[in-house]
C-alpha cells in the first residue's frame, strides 16, 4: 500500500488508467473451430479420393492406402492398358468429349436465355405477366430433376422424337441452370446505375452504340457467370440425363455412374473422379480470377473541345440547328 | 410495320371526346409506344420463355395426362391415350409405394433440421462474427465451391472410401443413415446460403439496442434476429426438402439398392418395367406431395411481403 502511495503522482489528471483489456470473442473463436470442422466435412470426400487415387498396383477401394505412391491409375484415365490389365480409357475419351461438348453448348445458351430474360424483367414488364414468369422459373429451380427427365423422356417418345443426350438432356440441364443464372443476372441489374446508359445517351451515343460500349462492358462478368452455371451444373449432371442415355458414354457422369453400377470399382474411378471435381473447380478459380483482375474498359477519348467548337462535322451540323 | 395493320381508331370516337388535334396526337403516340414497349419486352422475354415451355411445362402437363392414359403393351410408347384412373388405384393400392414415400417424406423432414441445426451457425459465423467484407466473401466462397462439383463423384466417395471413416461412428453404409448424412453433405449449401444473406441484412442497431436493453444472447436471437432470418429460413427449408424429397442419384449411389426413396420406385415403373402410365401416376403423387409441403412451409412465413 505504501508503495502505490509513493509512485502515485502529484496531479490527479496524471495517473494512468489502465482500461482492461478487450475480452477474447469466444464465440467466435468457438464457431471458428466450427467451421473448419464443417470444411473438413464438407472437403472430405474429394480429398479421400485424390489420395487414394494414388496407390499402387494393389490399391484397393478404402483405406488402408495400399501400395507405392504412383500415378498407375491416372494413366488408365489415358492409356488403353495399364500393367497388362485393360481400362475404360477409350469409353472415357468419348464421354469426356461429349461432357465438354454439351457442357459448353449448355453454358452458351444459358447466358443466352439468362441474359435476354433478365432484360424482359429489367424493362418492367408491360402485361401483368411478370410474377408468373417468376413463378415459372422458381419452378424451373424446385422441379426434382429425375421428374424432369421422366416427363421429357414420355414426351419426346410420344411426340416420336429421338431423345438423346443432345435433345433432351441438354434442355433438362438448360432449364435447371436458367433460375440460377436469372437470379445471378438480377443481381448485377440491381447493382447497376441506370443514369450511366442515359449519360451516354445524352452525349450521343445512338441505343445500339450505348449497349456495345457502356452496358456490355458492366455487365459481362454477370453473363460469363451465367455461361459457368450452365457449364458446371451441365457437366455434373446425372440425374437429368440418365434417363436419355442411349450408350453410357453419352456423358462423363454416366460413364462415372456405369463404372459404378456394373464393373467392378478399382482406384481409377478415384481418378476420374477426382479429374472431373479439380475441372469444376479450375473453372471456378478462373471466374474469380477473372472478376478480381477485371480491367475497367475505356472508351475513346472524346474531344469535347472540338465538339464545342463545331469542328467535328456531325455535332457542328447539330449544334447549327440547335 | 406492324402499326399499319393496327385498326385505326374511328374519327367519330375522337370528335365525342371533343379533344384537341394535338392532343390526341399525343396520346396516339403514347399508347402506341407503349404498345411497342410491351412488344420489345415480349422479345426480350420470348427465348427463354419458349424453351422453359418447352422443356419444363410440355413435360410436367404430360406427365399428368400420361397418369390418366391406359398402359397397353405393344402400343406407340406403351401407352393409349384412353383415360383410366386405375393407374392411380394400383398406387393407392401399393404398400411398397406408400412406405417409400413415407420414407421419403422422413428422410427429408431430418434433412431439412440437420441441414438447419449444423448450417446456421456457419451462416451466423460468416455473416455475424467475420468483420473484414473480404474475408467473408472469401470464406463463403470455400464454403460453396463444392456445390459446382459432382454431385455423383461425392456419393461415389462416401459409399466406397468413407465408408470405413463411418463405421467408427456406428454407421453402417448400405443404410438409411448413410444416405442421409450424405444428403447433409451434398444439401447443406441450399440452407447456408439464403441464410447468410438474411443474417447479413439484420439490423445490427437492433441487436446492439436488444443488448443493451440486457437481454441475453438467446433472448436477442429469439426476439431481434429470428422475426428477420424466418424468409431465409423458410426458402431454405424449401430447397432442402424439394431436392431429398425428389432425390434418385444419390440413393442409387449410396444406398446400393438397399434403401428406396420415391424416385427408385418411379424410376422401376419406368425404365425397370416400362409402365409409364403408372410411373407417371407414382411422379404425380410425388408432385402433389411436394407442393403440399412447400404449402406448408411457407405458412411459416409470409414472403412475398418479407422479400
Amino acid at each position: 500500500m505504501a508503495s502505490v502511495s509513493i509512485g502515485e503522482p502529484a496531479r490527479p489528471q496524471d495517473r494512468v488508467i489502465t482500461r482492461p483489456r478487450q475480452k477474447r470473442d469466444w464465440a467466435k473463436l468457438g464457431l471458428g473451430t466450427y467451421f473448419c470442422l464443417f470444411l473438413v466435412f464438407l472437403y472430405a470426400p474429394m480429398i479421400v479420393m485424390a489420395i487414394l487415387s494414388f496407390q499402387g498396383y494393389y490399391g484397393g477401394i478404402t483405406f488402408p492406402f495400399r501400395g507405392p505412391f504412383s500415378f498407375n491409375w491416372w494413366r488408365s484415365l489415358v492409356d488403353s492398358t495399364v500393367a497388362g490389365s485393360p481400362t475404360h480409357a477409350t469409353d472415357i475419351h468419348t464421354a469426356t468429349k461429349n461432357s465438354l461438348l454439351v457442357s459448353v453448348a449448355g453454358g452458351l445458351i444459358v447466358a443466352l436465355l439468362s441474359f435476354t430474360l433478365s432484360m424482359a424483367f429489367r424493362r418492367r414488364w408491360r402485361f401483368r405477366l411478370d410474377s408468373v414468369a417468376f413463378y415459372v422459373i422458381m419452378l424451373a429451380l424446385m422441379t426434382p430433376g429425375f421428374l424432369l427427365a421422366v416427363g421429357t423422356q414420355l414426351f419426346w417418345s410420344y411426340m416420336g422424337l429421338q431423345p438423346s443426350i443432345w435433345h433432351t438432356a441438354l434442355g433438362a440441364n438448360i432449364v435447371w441452370g436458367i433460375p440460377f443464372g436469372f437470379l445471378v443476372m438480377l443481381a448485377v441489374w440491381n447493382r447497376y446505375d441506370a443514369r450511366i446508359e442515359e449519360a451516354a445517351r445524352d452525349l450521343g451515343a445512338d441505343q445500339r452504340r450505348t449497349f456495345r460500349e457502356v452496358t456490355l462492358p458492366l455487365i459481362w462478368t454477370g453473363i460469363f457467370g451465367c455461361f459457368l452455371f450452365g457449364f458446371t451444373l451441365t457437366w455434373n449432371d446425372y440425374d437429368r440425363s440418365v434417363l436419355f442415355q442411349t450408350r453410357a458414354t453419352d456423358s462423363l457422369p454416366l460413364e462415372i455412374g456405369g463404372i459404378t453400377f456394373t464393373s467392378s470399382v478399382r482406384p481409377d474411378l478415384y481418378a476420374l473422379g477426382t479429374a472431373t471435381t479439380v475441372l469444376s473447380l479450375l473453372v471456378i478459380a478462373f471466374l474469380l480470377l477473372l472478376a478480381s483482375v477485371r480491367r475497367p474498359r475505356r472508351g475513346e477519348p472524346v474531344h469535347r473541345v472540338e465538339e464545342e467548337f463545331g469542328v467535328t462535322e456531325g455535332l457542328g451540323g447539330l449544334a447549327g440547328e440547335g | 410495320m406492324s402499326s399499319s395493320f393496327a385498326p385505326e381508331p374511328p374519327a367519330s370516337v375522337a370528335l365525342d371526346l371533343d379533344q384537341a388535334p394535338d392532343e390526341r396526337r399525343l396520346i396516339e403516340e403514347a399508347t402506341h409506344k407503349e404498345r411497342f414497349d410491351g412488344l420489345k419486352t415480349t422479345a426480350w422475354a420470348l427465348p427463354g420463355g419458349l424453351w422453359l415451355g418447352f422443356y419444363l411445362l410440355a413435360p410436367l402437363v404430360f406427365i399428368v395426362l400420361v397418369s390418366f392414359w391406359t398402359y397397353q403393351l405393344g402400343a406407340k410408347s406403351g401407352f393409349t391415350t384412353q383415360w383410366t384412373l386405375s393407374n392411380y388405384g394400383t398406387i393407392f393400392h401399393s404398400s411398397t409405394y406408400w412406405h417409400n414415400m413415407l420414407q421419403s417424406f422422413y428422410t427429408s423432414l431430418i434433412a431439412v433440421a440437420a441441414c438447419l441445426v449444423f448450417g446456421f451457425p456457419i451462416a451466423y459465423f460468416l455473416a455475424l462474427k467475420v468483420e473484414k467484407l473480404k474475408n467473408q466473401i472469401a470464406l463463403f466462397i470455400i464454403a460453396l465451391a463444392p456445390f459446382w462439383t459432382s454431385f455423383l463423384v461425392r456419393s461415389v466417395a462416401w459409399t466406397y472410401p468413407l465408408s470405413h471413416v463411418l463405421t467408427w461412428f456406428g454407421v453402417h453404409t448400405p443404410s438409411s443413415t448413410s444416405v442421409r448424412l450424405a444428403m447433409v453433405q451434398l444439401y447443406i449449401l441450399f440452407m447456408i446460403t439464403p441464410l447468410f444473406f438474411t443474417l447479413a441484412q439484420v439490423d445490427r442497431t437492433a441487436m446492439e439496442a436488444a443488448r443493451d436493453l440486457g437481454g441475453n444472447w438467446l433472448q436477442t436471437f429469439r426476439i431481434v434476429i429470428l422475426p428477420q432470418i424466418l424468409p431465409g429460413i423458410v426458402i431454405g427449408s424449401i430447397f432442402i426438402f424439394v431436392l431429398t424429397m425428389g432425390e434418385y442419384g444419390t440413393v442409387l449411389v449410396v444406398g446400393q439398392n438397399y434403401v428406396q426413396s420415391v424416385g427408385t420406385i418411379v424410376n422401376s415403373y419406368i425404365v425397370g418395367a416400362v409402365q409409364y402410365p403408372q410411373g407417371a401416376a407414382a411422379a404425380v403423387l410425388l408432385v402433389l406431395a411436394l407442393v403440399g409441403g412447400v404449402f406448408v412451409i411457407t405458412r411459416f412465413s409470409n414472403l412475398r411481403e418479407d422479400i
